[in-house]
């Protein structure tokens, strides 16, 4: 087995500015060898610990679906050294990559279900890989009724325009837009994204709810899926949390005896319910 | 299993014989302390020592470990992956504890999809020569953790100190193959093998600590909540020191090293501790783990609670290290009777 830490090596392939301050970028990368590529194997929901070769690594959720292929993306928000330093980079420079990591979304448990996908902020990333895998011609017919639900801060923060606005276009998803407060121009929703799921009303009838944003949004979400009966096995986050290895080894990530990486990041929230609240 | 005798002013001729195949760590004295160094004169070899500060797992898992080495010219960037995993090693003098110690590590870095193989391929190429501990330290507490003063099981060459000399023992296939090459080792008589035995059972009868740690998994976890990880946390200063004396630890942190220039660099990883605050706390400045109480609880919970969750044994050796450097004298020993006093208490409760 060869040294796991080592990463394959991609170049920028394009830089998209996602919001109007321009502290989010998507960086596509292309991968240096064919091989490597093939061997990057995965679904929805999964993450990759990217890099700047001299700078440093972190894990971030992949933002393409597997069904767009040729490259694979990446959404950043520019934080600390070396999200800064993805945010500097420019047209052919060479990113490190290790992953596929983390189970992903179960999109196999998924099929057959009416899906909820309810997301806030920046934390959209791997819920746009998600739907984009579910309405290619390819998965739209194993899964029912899809509902988004998307809310922001203000307009300049709404991220993916582009694929928001071919969602849009279809009949076979319902897309849902919501910022906290009211602006000139705005001709969607207005208000937390909790009533508004609450107004929307999806049913729980076969349903799965994709819960994925800030830990208040988060919390208040889920009141309102369990008052609109929605059960803990049908409710799926994402979590987040310090990383540094992505393969279960250098420790941080625990949560109860269970490590984000591995055995996350996401969980239904009957799983989240056994474990210790340490996340 | 052969059984040998090797006499202690024969370790020079041991050494000379091993050291032109094998890096050769033993315990020497450096400033005062006993630590596990590669060996370069026979003569630095401590045998007369209880056991090291930093335990020996500091030879496989260094404090700071390359992962590899990169050159960047311009947007040309190379990875050069490490080419001295293959050599082989032998730790000599190692504890029955600290053994069991790498036994966890390998069951750990040898667990899920992907294996830590820079680990475990200087594991599979060490050989382990350990010397049963005549005579245990006060803090030491092996025995109630399913261990033993001479517990064999996870070595390759067992020597009991016999005085003059050690009664050796082989453990396994690669122990045999090693003393069969030492042809100058003489047999053991009868009476060496029975005091062997007799001072087994000397050193395990001078235990001074038996802790209850049958029931301690159970314990801990329904009390994740309980008011007593505030007790137990109060006088920790978060050091660390803990966990990087424990011989069963082995959080890291990974960053890249890059020289001056900007063009040649290594990206490493450094022991880390769960006792750090800065260990989870996301970019956001949100923390999962951000006070003492629950660093400290993450420690014991790991141990007791979810290493046997995970792998179906605890993860202490008790070796007693956490024990003796506390800085603020936060005892294991005494945080693991509190954690059992739960129960009892809870059990009065119902008599009453």
């Amino acid at each position: 087995m060869p040294n796991p830490y080592i990463p394959v090596l991609t170049t920028v392939k394009s830089i998209a500015s996602e919001n109007k301050v321009n502290d989010i970028k998507t960086l596509e990368l292309e991968f240096k060898n064919e091989k490597d590529y093939k061997s990057f194997d995965y679904i929805p929901g999964q993450f990759a610990e990217i890099s700047l070769i001299g700078k440093g690594e972190c894990p971030i959720g992949i933002a393409s679906s597997p069904t767009e292929e040729g490259s694979i993306k990446f959404t950043i928000k520019k934080m600390g050294e070396v999200t800064s330093g993805f945010h500097n980079c420019e047209i052919g420079d060479v990113v490190g990559v290790r992953g596929p990591m983390g189970n992903g979304w179960p999109i196999e448990d998924m099929k057959g279900k009416n899906i909820v996908v309810v997301g806030g902020g920046f934390a959209f990333s791997t819920l746009r890989s998600l739907i984009i895998y579910i309405l290619d011609e390819k998965h739209r017919k194993d899964y029912k009724d899809i509902t988004v639900i998307y809310g922001n801060r203000d307009s300049g923060e709404v991220l993916y325009r582009d694929v928001l606005e071919e969602w849009k276009k279809r009949n076979d998803i319902k897309v849902v837009l919501t910022i906290d407060r009211e602006e000139e121009g705005w001709n969607e929703k207005v208000g937390f994204v909790a009533p508004v799921v609450k107004e929307v009303a999806p049913l729980s009838e076969n349903a799965i709810a994709v819960v994925c944003g800030p830990p208040i949004m988060i919390k208040t979400t889920i009141a309102v899926l369990e008052e609109l009966n929605f059960k803990d096995e049908q409710i799926l986050n994402s979590l987040e949390m310090r990383m540094k290895c992505g393969i279960g080894k250098c420790g941080r990530c625990n949560i109860g005896s269970k490590y984000v990486c591995t055995d996350g990041p996401v969980f239904s929230l009957a799983e989240l319910k056994k474990m210790p609240n340490e996340y | 299993m052969i059984q040998k005798i090797l006499m202690k002013n024969e370790i020079g001729k041991f050494y000379i014989e091993l050291a032109e195949d094998y890096n050769i760590f033993a315990p020497v004295n450096e400033k005062g302390s006993i630590v596990f160094k590669k060996i370069l004169n026979s003569e630095d070899i401590v045998l007369d020592y209880f056991n090291s500060k930093v335990p020996p797992k500091e030879i496989l898992f260094p404090k700071t470990e390359v992962l590899f080495n990169y050159t960047i010219d311009g947007k040309d960037i190379k990875i050069e992956d490490r080419d001295d995993l293959n050599e082989k090693n032998i730790i000599f003098g190692i504890r029955p504890c600290d053994a069991h110690g790498f036994m966890l590590l390998e069951n750990f870095f040898g667990f899920g999809a992907v294996k830590d193989e820079i680990f475990l391929k200087k594991r599979k190429n060490t050989l382990l020569i350990g010397i049963g501990c005549n005579v245990p330290k006060s803090t030491c507490f092996c025995t109630s953790v399913e261990g033993h003063p001479f517990k064999k099981d996870d070595l390759d060459i067992f020597l009991v100190d016999l005085g003059e000399k050690f009664l050796l023992e082989t453990i396994n296939n690669n122990g045999e193959s090693l003393v069969k090459k030492l042809t100058w080792l003489t047999d053991p008589k009868k009476g060496d093998i029975q005091q062997a035995k007799e001072l087994s059972k000397k050193a395990e009868e001078s235990f001074e600590t038996k802790l209850d740690l049958s029931k301690i998994d159970k314990i801990l976890d329904p009390n994740f909540n309980h008011p007593i990880w505030e007790e137990i946390s109060e006088i920790c200063i978060g050091c660390g020191t803990c966990s990087y004396l424990c011989p069963t630890c082995s959080c890291f942190d990974v960053i890249d090293e890059t020289d001056q220039y900007n063009n040649r660099g290594r990206r490493i990883r450094i022991w880390d501790t769960c006792q750090s605050c800065l260990y989870t706390q996301h970019t956001s400045g949100h923390n999962p783990r951000g006070s003492c109480i629950e660093r400290c609880r993450n420690r014991i919970m790991h141990k007791f609670s979810y290493y046997p969750e995970n792998y179906n044994t605890l993860g202490c050796v008790g070796c007693g290290r956490c024990v003796q450097l506390c800085p603020v004298n936060n005892d294991l020993r005494t945080i693991i009777n509190k954690i059992n006093e739960i129960e009892n208490k809870k059990e009065e409760k119902v008599v009453a």
